[in-house]
């Protein structure tokens, strides 16, 4: 009964949406698809004012020819009603392509339906690097990937941290640990090859479930190892334990270095305390404390940001939104109609250089519809504060790592 | 083989934070026959009490034993007697679990909404400092855990044997119709066991609080290992789950080291099936006889 209900209630939801979308008179429609609702609702919203603040400006500047744009909002609360929205959006209000989607289980199937029903779609947030992989024609993602994650914390290894301690890359015992889902095993997986590609030295690799209440175990196997430098992927849970139980077992390794997830967050640095986190590493999408000549106009962004929504950005997910938005529609304006292939065109025709967006990065699509120039910044706990240590354009702080006696 | 000896003194620290938290599971599953599905969330609401109340009144997590264990007694009480019991008359004996598991989801939503999912660490006090015994390592937490975890088994063993309520709850759990001709108020056993059960969590929770960040979803971490602690241990033996967590704990540490940390799960669940094969009844279950 519960399946035959719910299409039911979308169909609802989908037609008082439309209804309430349909009195704004919109020139140029656009579809902008997030969890809106549900547990990933706080990081979708926080996705979406990055979109809303980038459509502002630019209906502000003009918009296209003179036509505002507007972004008709849809609820990717799972993966069904994410299908559902999608046709609803294209079918129903008949937009003209669709941003999206901050979860990449949600982009998967909805940009699948915009392909088929050859609409653009514009990924700026979700990160699993299947969704490129799929040889979609309609299909542009602006954001990093978790290979651009992994290539980052291999590069913290070669470029910051073997020199520091005066000795060779190949020289310096590596380990791996990831939990074992989707994220830590991709990233883990590319970590490896890259790894092998710099011809670094990586002893073990190590998986566990995110839920574990003991890692005890897994350290003590590294301090056996006389593991120099921890690459670990992990979310918030484990990267408590895994802190507090190496400092515990007194396990000192040279260096940390994390990848997104519990590593960005303060709680995490909180729980563990700034002395136990501090010099850790983390390779991640643009945080704010950046060097604002390498990410122009972050600063007018986080003031906008502050004027519309009355606090400081509550993630750097409506930052990589923001750019996304803002670059794919100077391109809209920049096509020659809003067909999808003219738009396609447009996409395909953006080239602005390395250090050119509020992310810091630049973009450049490839074949596959991925930005290619799209990187994650280095950084490092200091003092209880994430702050972007690499590449040197977009440091705001020196690193913190000395040769031990 | 100073790292296999340190691997058994983690094992079994891990298995006394196993064994805290498995008894009020194995006491409300023995006596009461029932599954309690929101046992994990018994022990964030503890454990969340313990945050709180630490943080606001500025004092050590040990201390809030006492009103913490009234407070899950009091909520233990309420839900056996306003959720359960209603369902006690039902046709199908599940309805109850899948009111526990109701309850489950309901308790992990409010917390959402309370706390937000952010993760909130009560401060430790000194349960997180390391102890160096020689070579070894152990935690002033974990020790205390593993003495409240035999003082609690032991306790409720007197308990059950020694006093006169003691004997009308087990009198119940062995005959429920048997017990009531005897003048047993049945129902009034299980509203007292069931608040038991639920006081064990508090004191666990108050033990826990200070080695784990709470979160909403804190509960889900513990309760798989423990349904696996009480079967093993044999549903409804205090002493078998005291044993049953020292076991699990043991195999967890070993295998994370000796074979993997992904697969100490796997290694787990194949000793529980193998031990479930040879005897169905757990290591310490009194057979089939029993209810």
């Amino acid at each position: 009964m519960a399946l035959r209900i719910r299409p039911a209630l979308g169909i609802v939801a989908g037609v008082a949406l439309g209804l309430l979308a349909g009195t704004a008179q919109a020139d140029v429609k656009l579809g902008a698809l997030f969890p809106f609702s549900g547990e990933l609702a706080l990081l979708g919203d926080e996705s979406w004012r990055g979109v809303e603040l980038a459509a502002e400006e630019f209906n502000a500047k003009g918009g296209i020819n003179g036509e505002k744009v507007q972004f008709l909002r849809g609820d990717a609360v799972d993966n069904n009603q994410a299908i559902a929205e999608a046709r609803r959006l294209i079918s129903v209000e008949e937009v003209k392509a669709i941003f999206g989607t901050y979860s990449s289980s949600r982009s998967q199937v909805a940009s699948q339906v915009a392909e088929l029903a050859g609409i653009p779609y514009f990924e700026l947030g979700a990160v699993s690097d299947d969704i490129t992989g799929r040889g979609f024609k309609y299909l542009f993602r602006t954001n990093p990937t978790a290979k651009a994650m992994a290539a980052r914390t291999v590069e913290l290894i070669t470029e910051v941290i073997a020199p520091r301690l005066d000795v060779e890359p190949s020289a310096l015992k590596i380990a791996i640990i990831h939990e074992d889902s989707l994220y830590g095993t991709t990233v883990a997986g590319f970590q490896n090859e890259f790894g092998a590609e710099a011809n670094l030295n990586i002893v073990e690799t190590m998986a566990y479930p995110a839920s574990t209440v003991d890692l005890s175990s897994t350290i003590l196997r590294l301090q056996q190892n006389e593991i120099d430098v921890v690459l670990q992927t992990s979310y918030q849970n484990d990267s408590v334990l895994f802190f507090r139980q190496s400092h515990e077992a007194g396990f000192k390794p040279k260096a940390v270095i994390g990848g997104g997830g519990g590593y960005s967050l303060v709680d995490t640095a909180q729980a563990v305390g700034a002395d136990v986190i501090e010099g850790a590493f983390n390779a991640d999408v643009t945080q704010y404390a950046i060097n604002p000549e390498a990410a122009p106009g972050i600063e007018e962004f986080v003031a906008a940001y502050q004027a519309k929504y009355g606090s400081a950005p509550r993630s750097g997910h409506s930052l990589v939104n923001y750019v996304g938005a803002q670059v794919i529609l100077d391109a809209l304006a920049k096509a020659e109609s809003l067909e999808p292939d003219a738009i396609v065109a447009a996409v395909k025709a953006i080239d602005i250089p390395e250090g050119g967006t509020a992310e810091g990065w630049g973009v450049k699509f490839g074949e596959d519809g991925q930005n290619e120039r799209a990187t994650m910044m280095g950084m490092q706990w200091q003092d209880g504060k994430l702050v972007t240590v690499w590449p040197p354009e977009a440091a705001v702080a020196e690193i913190r790592l000395t040769k031990p006696e | 083989m100073t790292v296999f000896w340190q691997l058994v003194l983690n094992g079994l620290m891990l298995g006394g934070l196993f064994a805290i938290i498995s008894v009020g599971l194995t006491l409300i599953f023995g006596i009461i026959r029932l599954v309690n599905f929101a046992h994990g969330e018994l022990l964030m609401v503890g454990m969340y009490a313990t945050f709180l109340l630490t943080t606001q009144l500025g004092v050590h997590p040990y201390a809030l034993a006492p009103p913490v264990v009234l407070l899950l007694f009091v909520v233990g009480v309420l839900i056996q007697r306003f959720i359960l019991q209603p369902l006690l008359e039902a046709r199908d004996h599940h309805v109850q679990i899948f009111a526990t598991v109701g309850l489950s989801t309901a308790l992990i939503n409010l917390a959402l909404l309370l706390f937000g999912a952010d993760i909130h660490s009560t401060p430790a006090y000194g349960a997180r400092t390391s102890l160096t015994l020689g070579p070894f390592r152990i935690l002033t937490g974990h020790v205390v855990m593993f003495v409240a975890g035999i003082l609690v088994v032991a306790g409720l063993h007197v308990f059950l044997q020694r006093t006169y309520l003691g004997r009308a709850i087990r009198a119940t759990a062995q005959h429920r119709h048997a017990a009531q001709l005897m003048g047993i108020d049945i129902n009034r056993i299980y509203i007292i066991t069931f608040g038991i059960g639920a006081a064990c969590v508090g004191l666990a929770a108050t033990l826990v609080a200070p080695m784990y960040p709470v979160s909403p979803t804190v509960g889900t971490y513990f309760v798989l290992t423990a349904f696996v602690v009480v079967v093993l241990g044999g549903m409804g033996s205090l002493h078998g789950a005291f044993i049953g967590a020292l076991i699990i704990g043991l195999v967890d540490s070993l295998s994370g080291y000796y074979i993997a940390p992904d697969l100490k799960e796997v290694v787990i669940f194949a000793i529980f099936i193998l031990i479930l094969l040879v005897r169905p009844t757990g290591l310490f279950g009194l057979g089939r006889g029993s209810e």
